[in-house]
């Protein structure tokens, strides 16, 4: 190669690197951890590395760890663990080669059970009802997959028009599906049959609420709307009304004759669940504690009169009639929070973007154990 | 306000808010909303763009003048340097005039990718990202009503690679590869030394090849985008200098391409394809058609 050659080669390169040290800021195909406290059990799954860790809840000491068998490559996508008994249930998937399958597993040995494959990636965790497991896909299909056969049920899987990011709710034999499509599907949790489907003005990526003494299903949008839905015909309840100044992406919490409901633009709101109106003095800004905007992608808990919300920044926050009453951490936070924290037996579980498992007092937000995956 | 902050604020969310205005205003179609937007975004960068053409002209015509010179002064470098820029300044070109343009637009293209990556989410992480970069102007949100977006076109998903997609999509890096060759090689002004016109002959071989393979594992979204992006670059430089460089198969040699021998042969080389007196006359008005036409009076 002539130094002519060489150096135009190296312009070249120089131009290229460039650009992309430029483009870095292209999001991460990834998703957030999954994190689920059940049976005195903690399994949380991240990105690093990529398994379940199952750990005692009280202790933080790890028993076992599940991951599936065979070689994976490349970015890995998960769901949170479902667990129910003996078994529990998680999905794993990778972009290429784009393979995703559900996998069930002994969570008391972290042994694998079965895995039925899917056809696109699945990012929201499994529902577990009655010996069925229902679960989507990025590809828009919801599965019932019997756990006595191992396979998908006779007139499943139902397709929607685009992807499943929330869980399905099965209720009473009705499966309610929430589609990035802009629709909420009302299946028959037998057949698959599809009962009803409500067109609402934005893209769905949680799971809805069902307040049983009205009869009504509670879900937000990426428009910023709150819709209010009647769970046997799929209207719309008239006169309810909300809509925040940012993307919900959270699942609305039923309380105490309230709903809370936290939004992209960091705000946690009280509602009516009648008109929607919110109640004073929310909402929340979760911007205050450092004077900047935040954003709150996880659904508020509640622990006793305390509503407690983590947010992006990293922090998790107690709240009571809109006041601030704790927070976690007083210093500089490590990592976001985009997963909903868990309540177990008075204490608050949060899983951090970074993977480490920490726990707070829900009364008092004082810190208890903490878990870092090892190797990370 | 870090540099990170004045990026996002000052270029990206723009080009993002206007790429998805106007998915939202035709109809739903990524595709077009990409067509549309780089032919906007070009039309807003002519103004930046018009003195990297036409000095890339001057240059091609300068040439001739410029080959005898080297021819003139071989033995002595530091004279031909100076002949050489008492030339440019007679000719009124600034050999680095190209130069200023291209640096201003990189920034232009970067903001482009990163909207068109941006919009394209269909990831969570992705559409965090998105959401924080929608403007939430109440009169703007109707915005949000449109995430995911349709990426499919012929299709083919617009957010998936070449490699994910298979078949036929991988015509697509080809494709970015040609178009991007074809514009270069319209637009890149032959060296006036062996050396330059060797450097000049890597570049537009080793940047096309660097686009197609980087296309392999780029959203085919982006390729479409380089792809017209190519196009408009090869159809403005038509206007300005011409078409002859669109009969790349003329004097085509696969073996010199390859060689990085970009040099013409010596017999052309002493050829001058525009008489200097001519040439001086007609630095800065002369079009294609002149120039045919003085070929055939000779």
């Amino acid at each position: 190669m002539t130094q002519s050659r060489m150096i135009g080669a190296a312009i070249s390169l120089l131009l290229f690197s460039v650009a992309l040290t430029a483009c870095g800021a292209t999001p991460v195909a990834e998703n957030w951890p999954g994190l689920t406290v059940a049976e005195g059990m903690v399994a949380a799954i991240s990105g690093s590395p990529q398994q379940v860790y199952l750990l005692d809840a009280k202790t933080g000491v790890q028993k076992f760890a599940f991951k599936p068998q065979g070689e994976v490559r490349g970015t890995v996508y998960w769901s949170p663990v479902t667990v129910s008994g003996e078994l529990a249930f998680v999905g794993f998937g990778t972009l290429q080669p784009r393979a995703a399958n559900l996998y069930a597993f002994d969570p008391n040995t972290g042994q694998e059970l079965w895995r039925v494959p899917a056809n696109d990636l699945i990012l929201p965790a499994p529902t577990y009802a009655d010996g069925v497991v229902y679960f989507g896909d990025s590809s828009g299909r919801v599965y019932a997959v019997a756990v006595e056969s191992r396979s998908v049920k006779p007139g499943w899987p139902f397709q929607a028009k685009e992807a499943i990011w929330a869980s399905p709710l099965v209720v009473g034999g009705r499966v309610y599906v929430s589609s990035m499509d802009h629709r909420l599907y009302c299946l028959d949790a037998d057949t698959g049959e599809k009962l009803w489907e409500t067109e609402l003005g934005g893209a769905i990526a949680a799971q809805p609420t069902l307040d049983a003494a009205r009869g009504v299903l509670y879900v937000g949008a990426f428009n910023g709307q709150v819709y209010a839905i009647r769970a046997d015909s799929g209207e719309i309840v008239e006169g309810f009304q909300f809509k925040a100044n940012g993307w919900i992406w959270s699942e609305v919490l039923v309380a105490e004759d309230r709903l809370y409901v936290t939004s992209l633009n960091g705000k946690l709101y009280a509602l009516d669940p009648s008109s929607g109106a919110v109640l004073s003095p929310y909402p929340y800004d979760s911007g205050e504690i450092d004077g900047r905007k935040d954003s709150i992608r996880a659904a508020p808990i509640k622990a006793g009169e305390l509503v407690i919300v983590a947010t992006k920044s990293g922090r998790v926050i107690a709240v009571k009639e809109g006041q601030r009453q704790w927070y976690w951490p007083s210093g500089t936070p490590q990592a976001s929070i985009l997963t909903t924290p868990v309540l177990y037996e008075g204490t608050v579980y949060v899983i951090l973007m970074n993977g480490n498992v920490q726990t707070l007092n829900a009364e008092t937000g004082v810190p208890g154990w903490g878990f870092s995956p090892p190797g990370r | 306000m870090g540099i990170t902050d004045i990026w996002t604020v000052f270029i990206l969310r723009p080009m993002l808010n206007t790429l998805l205005g106007l998915y939202s205003v035709l109809g739903g179609q990524f595709w077009l909303a990409i067509i549309i937007f780089t032919i906007i975004v070009r039309i807003l960068m002519t103004p930046l763009m018009l003195p990297q053409q036409r000095s890339a002209k001057k240059m091609q015509e300068l040439q001739p003048r410029l080959q005898e010179l080297q021819k003139k002064y071989a033995k002595d470098r530091e004279k031909l340097a100076q002949e050489q820029m008492k030339l440019y300044r007679e000719a009124g070109v600034n050999p680095m005039g190209g130069c200023l343009p291209l640096l201003i637009q990189f920034p232009i293209w970067i903001g482009l990718y990163q909207s068109i990556i941006q919009a394209l989410g269909y990831q969570p992480l992705q559409l965090l990202g998105l959401s924080e970069n929608i403007y939430s102007f109440p009169f703007l949100q109707t915005l949000w009503s449109e995430v995911p977006l349709n990426r499919y076109f012929l299709g083919m998903d617009l957010a998936l690679t070449p490699q994910q997609l298979g078949g036929l999509t991988y015509a697509l890096p080809i494709l970015v590869a040609f178009t991007s060759w074809l514009q270069s090689k319209m637009t890149t002004p032959p060296g006036s030394d062996s050396q330059a016109a060797s450097m000049n002959q890597s570049m537009m071989l080793m940047m096309p090849l660097m686009f197609g393979f980087f296309s392999l594992s780029f959203a085919t979204g982006l390729s479409l985008y380089f792809i017209i992006s190519n196009i408009i670059g090869i159809v403005t430089q038509g206007f300005i200098s011409g078409w002859e460089g669109l009969l790349f198969w003329r004097g085509f040699s696969l073996s010199r391409l390859l060689s990085g021998g970009g040099r013409p042969s010596p017999q052309k080389e002493a050829k001058p394809t525009v008489e200097p007196a001519a040439m001086e006359k007609g630095a800065q008005s002369g079009s294609a058609k002149q120039r045919k036409k003085r070929r055939r009076k000779r």
